[in-house]
């Protein structure tokens, strides 16, 4: 136990230290991984834990953007006082749409959440200190060093806090709904509070990373904020990891980023194609996410293949 | 006057919208599946007609048929050697797996088509009818008296046909079908199959009344799932009404609210009523 804490310390200084050797490109490059990644770990304290999937992550992805923004290139603050701002919008967003919505269950949640960032998207075209539907251009810092630290330190939180929910009473009462709701809720789990607060949690580190990028970006615009196309990104890959566990999705993160960045640096427009194909081949032979492929290639080898189509087929 | 023409386009809009979304209703009654590649199905068939038209001269109404059966053998393929494997397995899998698809082919569909926008032409594209002061464009009204055909038509053979009673069946208990000898990996591809051959179809209307590139899927996906909800899975009549109601707004919102909540609209509709009545499920009677 000691000894993996210390691997992972280790792990966690080393990225820290890369700014020190990387040039600007890979510092860039990690900014997104990092801030990816927060996302699809975000995405797994309700997803993953609860068995909720979410699509509309990405409206507090959004907000947190436009909170961001809208104080510091409207009203000229600080920037942690714009994260603050996104951060209250997303998780009261979260708060307000999660209790009626979170009635619904598993698919039908799905559903609901769908739409979101697209009426958010529709909503703050019109409004006039958002920048209706030109978008808003922040300050501009050079400083690649402190967005990838920010991140990285926002990583390694909203991990910590995947880390003490999947050994909390909070996180068991998750567990128990994803497994029989009805179950759980006989047990006494409180399922509405237990949900509306994974879905608030999920906001908060979500708004956060929305933050970080509005600030690193610069500009702002309804369409790149609310792209429904990110929050698909981050269903894909808390799932292709290993939904649910604490490590899977940034397992998952780190592998579907690099896979696609370096077919995107050979092979351009085929980049996407094959991304879908191993989309599909993953779901075929590895259903339950690599961190269970890790687990089951040590157990039973090459059959763990052969055995997770033996299950699911028809 | 604008108000009757606003509603005429959205009838007729609707229309085809029904149609699109009656593939989807049907595979996720039937299969449990929501299919995020239907949108791509419908892209591949608008191209299916638009190369008939354009390299054969085929009359795109008449070249309808012929996409469909294209799209019925990718469907039934698909289902057969790729979704089995997988059909049990949660319903996140089968929703990503469908993700996957939809990846794939939209970008097939841009390597083998390139990303223009395409338009089917035919000589009649710009003719229409003024009744009472309203006008009626002939491809839309086209488009739309083929849906509303091919609806009843889905709903003949459900009803009255020994296909449609072994589709009904395994919707209700796969066990209890399979006693009574139907092959269900074989009933599956079918029912795939003619979801992708009615997705066809819409794309080619689609085709005819807007303009086609790969990526149009995404959005048609996302409208099919909101109609499929509206409607019901259950009887594609239903579906057809649901899209009804998504045009009619959709129409009515572009002009009364502005263009930028036509998207939203349909949503807000779909929240409102999953959030009314949340107990009912979704599957075929």
């Amino acid at each position: 136990m000691m000894r993996r804490w210390a691997l992972l310390a280790l792990g966690v200084t080393l990225l820290a230290a890369l700014p020190l050797v990387g040039d600007e490109l890979i510092i860039q490059y990690g900014i997104d991984l990092l801030l990816l990644a927060t996302l699809a770990q975000s995405w797994n304290i309700l997803g993953g834990f609860a068995g909720y999937p979410s699509f509309g992550n990405s409206a507090f992805y959004g907000l947190g953007t436009y909170g961001t923004a809208i104080a510091m290139a409207q009203f000229h603050l600080p920037f942690s006082v714009g994260l603050a701002l996104g951060v209250v919008l997303a998780v009261a967003c979260a708060i307000l749409i999660g209790v009626p919505i979170l009635r619904l269950r598993g698919q039908y949640f799905a559903i609901a959440t769908l739409g979101l960032a697209a009426t958010l998207a529709a909503l703050i075209s019109n409004v006039d200190i958002a920048g209706r539907n030109i978008g808003l251009i922040l300050p501009l810092t050079h400083n690649e060093t402190m967005f990838y630290e920010d991140a990285l330190a926002l990583l390694v939180a909203c991990t910590l806090t995947v880390w003490w929910i999947s050994r909390s009473r909070f996180g068991m009462g998750l567990i128990a709904i994803r497994e029989d709701e009805d179950a759980a809720q006989v047990m006494g789990v409180n399922t509405t509070f237990y949900k509306v607060l994974a879905l608030a949690l999920s906001a908060f580190f979500t708004a956060i990373a929305g933050g970080i990028h509005a600030y690193w970006i610069t500009f702002i615009d309804p369409a790149s904020a609310f792209d429904p196309t990110l929050n698909v990104r981050m269903v894909i890959m808390a799932v292709f990891g290993g939904p649910g566990t604490v490590f899977g999705p940034l397992v998952g993160s780190f592998l579907l980023t690099a896979v696609y960045e370096v077919l995107a640096a050979s092979l351009s427009t085929a980049a996407a194609l094959l991304f879908g194909l191993v989309i599909v081949l993953a779901v075929i032979f590895m259903p339950r996410g690599l961190w269970n492929l890790a687990l089951g290639l040590r157990r039973v080898g090459w059959r763990y293949f052969m055995q997770n189509i033996q299950q699911h087929k028809l | 006057m604008l108000f009757a023409q606003l509603l005429v386009n959205g009838v007729l809009l609707g229309g085809l919208y029904g149609l699109m979304a009656l593939g989807m209703a049907l595979v996720w009654g039937v299969l449990n599946i929501v299919n995020l590649a239907h949108g791509a199905f419908i892209m591949l068939g608008a191209y299916c007609v638009y190369f008939l038209f354009t390299i054969a001269g085929v009359d795109p109404f008449a070249a309808l048929p012929l996409a469909m059966l294209v799209m019925f053998g990718v469907g039934y393929l698909l289902q057969r050697f790729v979704l089995n494997l997988i059909i049990r397995s949660a319903p996140l899998n089968t929703l990503l797996i469908t993700f996957g698809l939809n990846v794939t082919l939209t970008y097939l569909a841009q390597l083998a088509f390139s990303a223009d926008f395409r338009i089917i032409n035919p000589s009649y594209a710009g003719a229409n009818v003024t009744l009472l002061g309203v006008t009626i464009p002939l491809v839309r009204l086209g488009a739309f008296i083929t849906a509303l055909i091919l609806a009843t038509a889905l709903w003949v053979v459900l009803e009255r046909t020994r296909l449609g009673r072994a589709i009904r069946a395994t919707a209700q208990n796969l066990t209890a079908a399979r006693l009574y000898g139907v092959d269900p990996a074989h009933l599956y591809a079918v029912t795939f199959g003619l979801g992708a051959a009615l997705a066809g179809a819409a794309g080619g209307l689609y085709g005819v009344v807007s303009q086609v590139t790969p990526y149009i899927g995404a959005t048609l996906t996302a409208k099919s799932f909101v109609i499929s909800i509206m409607g019901g899975l259950d009887n594609p009549l239903n579906i057809v009404a649901g899209g009804l109601v998504i045009g009619i707004a959709e129409a009515l919102a572009a002009i009364y609210l502005g263009p930028t909540f036509v998207d939203a609209i349909s949503f807000g509709l779909l929240v409102l009523i999953l959030v009314a009545r949340p107990a009912r499920s979704w599957r075929l009677k």
